[in-house]
């Protein structure tokens, strides 16, 4: 019987006429994937320089060794990171296991023109079958048993029985932070992208306790160097014990996609000792110098803001130029706070932010300084798709 | 029953009145709604992609350079749905309508109108989808819809969900279809253990879907009614709950990532035998492994939700690392299979074997998050991100490849260049790991995702960079492809039927086979009756446990002495 | 096939080309029914474990379930207690109608569905009386806070269903009348049999978590 093998994979005629043609085309788009590559580069040179708001090295600070997660600072976040070469150094020999095999398949079991004969047309090998079923089983087990130890001493929220030593609440919202430390009687919200700063005392145990908004969505509280994060979830109170025990800036970041600012919704914890605590609390708990009333006679202009999507209303305001003026603005949302800021408005062409903001339901007023004839932009600083028209001096 | 010998099939289709337009929109072949699925599935492709080359622009260097943070938001969102609703699921349902009835010797599907039917509805579900675009502003957020967030949008979302639901029901009659076709139109001998491991795949993938996408269905039905009408299902206003929605979401979106990636197991599965030219390593383990990946995948659906402090963590993180075990199974029976083979590396095999080595590193990274207190560290991070694309895009989409240039051939009658076939797949192998290799490294560095800004933290700026190289690589690689296919279907139809000595039914008709598909069929008596064909029914198992074949014996009336 | 395959023998085949459907087994049309309505069993479980994720959710922080104030408006009074014994009985005329054909009683299998389609058109009356009840009397609608939305999104889903199976219903008994049945040829009135009974058995389910469980 007539052997049907050996037939190399058919190819097609005139395929070698076709080379140089096929040739220019390749190089035409090499030409164009590197002329793409290098408009790419240049671009980003040139952008990475002008990025408001993030100065460098602002963010979890030093990778770990290679394939490590970041040097965790919490007692919590070491235990994650102390379990972590066990699963890495599995996975990576798994990994060379397999690729190793494949390789090793690639190179030695390549077709050859002597090969006339069928290889040996084995079927399986119950023996080896349940040796390559056990061995995964008995790993995965093991790897589930420590999964469940390092879980216990990472969750202790609802088990511990000692007292923290410090609650903070955290409410996320679109797009900011609020930092309440309802023992001491301070409450913190956040100014722009980069959010409040929560400070708490090396070495003691704090509780976070997460609240969303009815009105709002979910988002996240994640501190990459505690290499831990846990849900805000409307409806719902999150906690979770951490101990700082290494003093320093850490970045956090929301991380449950909110919506258009969640890129932006940034906050720092400042970890340090005691006494520096208690210093930083006293001072919060100073009352906020109260403003001096506006002269009288200052225009002052009134604006309302409806809502995230709403926005406000009305959106064209004017006043006039070189003179000391005054915004009152009502909050009609009944929840979410808002405030009124002016893109550019400071004497260095920085936007000016107005606090306190005004919560839900309430008001605030605003001394923005006198600002030169032109139309400028006015927006809420949390939520910056809330815009406006400020036209000055017409 | 004599064979006569005909000219080429093609010369005895249907011609005549019917113009080329009317036969296409109204065929109920099989073959034709396969070819449909799959060139419809392709532009998909290419839509998802271009939108995944825009994210990846945006966020080569920190600041906000090309889109707004809405458009940005609508991008990933629109990539996401198109990537695993437009494309991989209608071209996995595409090879499979085409290969499937082959496979097992039938005529057709068990249900060809309805399987029409399927078809229409996803060129009309992506029609909903991306009409976002016209009403104000697409989807926006993300392929997972999370609520409350979901209940914000505009109508942009009420589309969403709306294609989502079309759809999904495209799936559901599709997997009906399937699973009815393969119950009952098998071939006489073709026992469900001499099943090729495409068409168990199948089986399972239809099992899943007909059980996972109503879940979702009701889901969305729900979303709309908290939308439009006020309800209270996820509003805590109104006594609903948030989390809801992801148990409902993810009960369908785990079960949804095997239906993912099973086809692309069955492809490689019926690959791997052909190219090494043994059989499949320990067939019955397979057929169990792919079942209970299958039962299993049900079992995991919140470990998508370890950071909600709402799941019971111990449940879902055992039955994660148990998924790994079927999952290895495989992988160790593959490396078998080619164990001491003859290999021959053509363009297939070389998919196959790509796919082997890269959905290795997807799955690891899967068994790292489901070690709970890791997940809490990158859930929402890159780490998510690259795991999903490893597995998506070195797992389904290497394993399409594959699948599309195995069965080329089979559907058209004309081989693919293999040249062409071997610089797509170096540039996109070489394209895939730059892309995603270093977004494991930004995810272990707290670069969460869905955002279209981030901070120049160390070393986030050059994996960024990286990963956006990779992705115009990966673009890239589609060229070849694309110029392979076109210059292929305007050269001869001159395919053997069986170019890649191949061991199930397909082979056994012309390329491309007649509107009835087979002359007659070869005797079934084992897992790959073409090798039995061609080798005299030599061989071990279940082939040699046939009766030798003899004139005048019962079973094979008339059938000539070995 | 192969050249080589054709030269090999190939002169007698197994089957004649192609597979038809095994002559054994169930009827493929009335699977597809089945499978069909294995999925919808999946979209009720989805609606059912919405509800049931809500009451625990409720209970476990302590808070009362119905909501205050919605402990009463959901009862098994007249009007449900009464569309619940229309539907089951349906399911026995419905049965029996096939029974019917089965014996090649074409007239009496066309009677029986007409009772189970008035008795279905009764149960969708009475579910619609029972929501103008809840609405105009009680103000009590989808947007009644979660357990508004859970009631009137399971029973509506539920009355859709069933609103389909008239549909389907009316069809058979158009084509019974037609005489397009036989007691050998039968599957369509078997396939909407089998999706009633299916509605008969969620709406069991139904009324026992909703009027009764609460």
């Amino acid at each position: 019987m007539p052997l049907v093998g050996l037939r190399q994979p058919l190819v097609r005629e005139g395929e070698r006429a076709h080379k140089t043609r096929s040739h220019r085309t390749a190089r035409w788009l090499s030409l164009a994937f590197l002329g793409i590559l290098a408009a790419i580069v240049a671009a980003c040179s040139g952008a990475a320089a002008n990025h408001p708001g993030f100065e460098p090295g602002y963010g979890p600070s030093g990778p770990g060794p290679g394939f490590f997660p970041l040097q965790p600072v919490s007692q919590q976040g070491q235990y994650i990171f102390d379990f972590y070469p066990v699963i890495f150094w599995i996975a990576v020999a798994v990994f060379i296991l397999v690729e190793g095999l494949l390789i090793w398949i690639v190179l030695r079991y390549r077709r050859r023109p002597t090969d006339t004969e069928l290889p040996n047309q084995t079927h399986g090998h119950g023996g080896l079958e349940i040796v390559w079923t056990l061995i995964p089983a008995i790993v995965v087990t093991a790897l589930f048993a420590f999964t469940v130890d390092t879980l216990g001493k990472v969750e202790t929220a609802n088990t511990s029985t000692d007292n923290p030593a410090l609650t903070i609440d955290v409410t996320g919202f679109q797009w900011q932070w609020t930092f309440e430390y309802k023992a001491q009687g301070i409450k913190l919200t956040g100014v722009g992208r980069e959010g409040p700063t929560m400070a708490l005392p090396v070495g003691e145990k704090v509780r976070i306790r997460l609240h969303g908004l009815d009105v709002d969505v979910i988002h996240s509280f994640y501190v990459p160097q505690f290499l831990y994060k846990k849900d805000v979830i409307p409806g719902r109170v999150n906690e979770f014990d951490v101990i700082v025990q290494q003093a320093g800036t850490y970045a956090g970041q929301c991380a449950e996609f909110c919506g258009l600012g969640h890129a932006d919704m940034h906050f720092t914890v400042v970890a340090m000792t005691r006494a520096d605590f208690d210093g930083w609390v006293a001072q919060q708990q100073q009352p906020e110098p109260s403003q001096e009333p506006p002269p009288s006679g200052a225009p002052s202009v009134s604006v309302t803001s409806v809502g995230i999507v709403e926005g406000f209303n009305p959106t064209e305001l004017s006043v006039a130029a070189d003179t000391p003026w005054s915004v009152s603005l009502t909050n009609s949302d009944p929840v979410v706070p808002h405030n009124f800021s002016i893109r550019g408005a400071n004497a260095d062409g920085t936007d000016w932010i107005g606090q306190p903001n005004a919560d839900g339901g309430g008001s605030a007023v605003y001394r923005p300084p006198p600002l030169a004839a032109g139309d400028y932009s006015f927006f809420c600083s949390l939520h910056t798709n809330m815009i406006g028209t400020l036209r000055v001096g017409q | 029953m004599a064979t006569t010998t005909v000219t080429h099939p093609g010369a005895i289709a249907y011609r005549g009145r019917r113009s080329w337009l009317y036969e296409w929109l109204t065929t109920t072949d099989h073959k034709k709604i396969g070819a449909m699925y799959i060139f419809t599935s392709f532009l998909f492709f290419i839509a998802g992609g271009v939108m995944a080359l825009f994210i990846r622009t945006e966020l080569a260097a920190p600041g906000v350079q090309f889109v707004d943070p809405e458009t940005y938001n609508q991008l990933f969102t629109i990539h996401g749905t198109t990537m695993i609703f437009l494309f991989v699921m209608p071209m996995n349902v595409g090879l499979a309508n085409y290969i499937v009835p082959l496979q097992i010797g039938a005529a057709d599907m068990a249900f060809p109108r309805i399987n029409a039917l399927s078809f229409w509805m996803i060129p009309l579900g992506g029609l909903l989808l991306f009409s976002g675009y016209a009403v104000g502003g697409a989807a926006n957020a993300g392929w997972t819809g999370y609520v409350p967030l979901s209940a914000q949008g505009g109508a942009g979302l009420d589309l969403w969900l709306m294609s989502l639901v079309l759809l999904g029901m495209s799936s559901v009659l599709g997997a009906i279809n399937f699973i009815a076709t393969i119950f009952k139109l098998r071939a006489p001998g073709l026992t469900l253990l001499r099943m090729p491991l495409f068409v168990w795949n199948t089986l399972v993938t239809s099992v899943l879907l007909l059980f996972a996408i109503p879940v979702i269905t009701a889901g969305l039905m729900m979303l709309f009614i908290d939308r439009n009408y006020g309800g209270g299902f996820f509003d805590p206003a109104l006594g609903g709950n948030p989390v809801l929605w992801q148990h409902v979401f993810w009960f369908f979106g785990h079960p949804e990532v095997y239906i993912l990636i099973l086809p692309a197991f069955g492809i490689v599965t019926e690959i791997l035998p052909v190219f090494s030219r043994k059989p499949l390593f320990g067939y019955k383990a397979f057929v169990f492994a792919t079942a209970s990946i299958g039962a299993l995948g049900f079992t995991v659906w919140a470990h998508h939700m370890f950071t909600t402090g709402a799941v019971y963590l111990p449940f879902f993180s055992f039955f994660t690392f148990l998924i790994a075990v079927p999952t290895g199974i495989k992988f160790f029976n593959w490396l078998a299979t080619l164990w001491r083979g003859q290999l021959r590396f053509s363009t297939p095999l070389l998919y196959a074997l790509g796919f082997i080595s890269l959905f290795l590193i997807g799955g690891l990274d899967g068994a790292f998050l489901a070690v709970v207190p890791f997940d809490f560290h990158v859930q929402d991070t890159y780490w998510v991100v690259s795991h999903l694309h490893y597995v998506l895009v070195a797992g389904a989409v290497f394993g399409i490849f594959a699948g599309l240039f195995y069965w080329f051939p089979k559907m058209t009658g004309r081989m693919l260049s293999e040249r062409l076939g071997k610089w797509q797949f170096v540039l996109l192998f070489v394209g895939t790991n730059l892309t995603f290799f270093p977004q494991h490294l930004l995810g272990l560095r707290g670069m969460i995702r869905r955002i279209i800004d981030y901070a120049p933290n160390p070393g986030w700026v050059e994996l960024n960079l990286l990963s956006t190289i990779g992705a115009f690589m990966i673009a890239a690689s589609v060229v070849p492809f694309m110029w392979n296919v076109f210059t292929t279907l305007r050269g001869p139809r001159n395919a053997p039927d069986d170019p890649w000595e191949g061991n199930t039914l397909e082979w056994a008709t012309t390329s491309p086979p007649p509107p009835y598909n087979f002359d007659s069929l070869p005797p079934i008596r084992s897992e790959r009756p073409l090798f039995d064909l061609r080798h005299g029914l030599t061989g071990h198992g279940p082939a040699a446990a046939a009766p030798r074949l003899t004139a005048g014996d019962d079973t094979n009336r008339g059938e000539a002495a070995q | 096939m192969t050249a080589e395959a054709r030269a090999m023998g190939m002169a007698h085949a197994e089957s004649d080309g192609h597979a038809v459907p095994s002559s054994q087994g169930i009827n493929t049309a009335l699977l597809g029914m089945l499978l069909f309505i294995g999925s919808e069993v999946m979209f009720f479980a989805g609606l059912f474990g919405a509800y049931f994720n809500a009451r625990a959710a409720a209970l476990a922080q302590g808070q009362a379930w119905p909501p205050p104030g919605l402990e009463n408006v959901i009862e098994p009074g007249i009007v449900p207690v009464l569309a619940t014994t229309v539907l089951i009985a349906s399911s026995f005329t419905m049965q029996y109608a096939l029974r019917r054909i089965g014996k090649g009683d074409r007239t009496g299998m066309n009677r029986a569905l007409a009772v189970t389609l008035i008795m279905g058109l009764t149960f969708l009356g009475m579910q619609a009386f029972d929501y103008y009840e809840l609405l105009v009397d009680h103000g009590f609608g989808i947007n009644s806070g979660i357990y508004g939305t859970l009631f009137f999104t399971m029973t509506g889903f539920h009355g859709a269903h069933v609103f389909g199976g008239v549909v389907g219903i009316t069809i058979i008994l158009l084509r019974g009348l037609a005489g397009q049945f036989s007691g050998r040829h039968h599957v369509a009135v078997e396939a909407v049999s089998a999706y009633w009974h299916f509605v008969d058995v969620v709406w069991i389910f139904l009324f026992a978590t909703l009027y009764f469980l609460k």
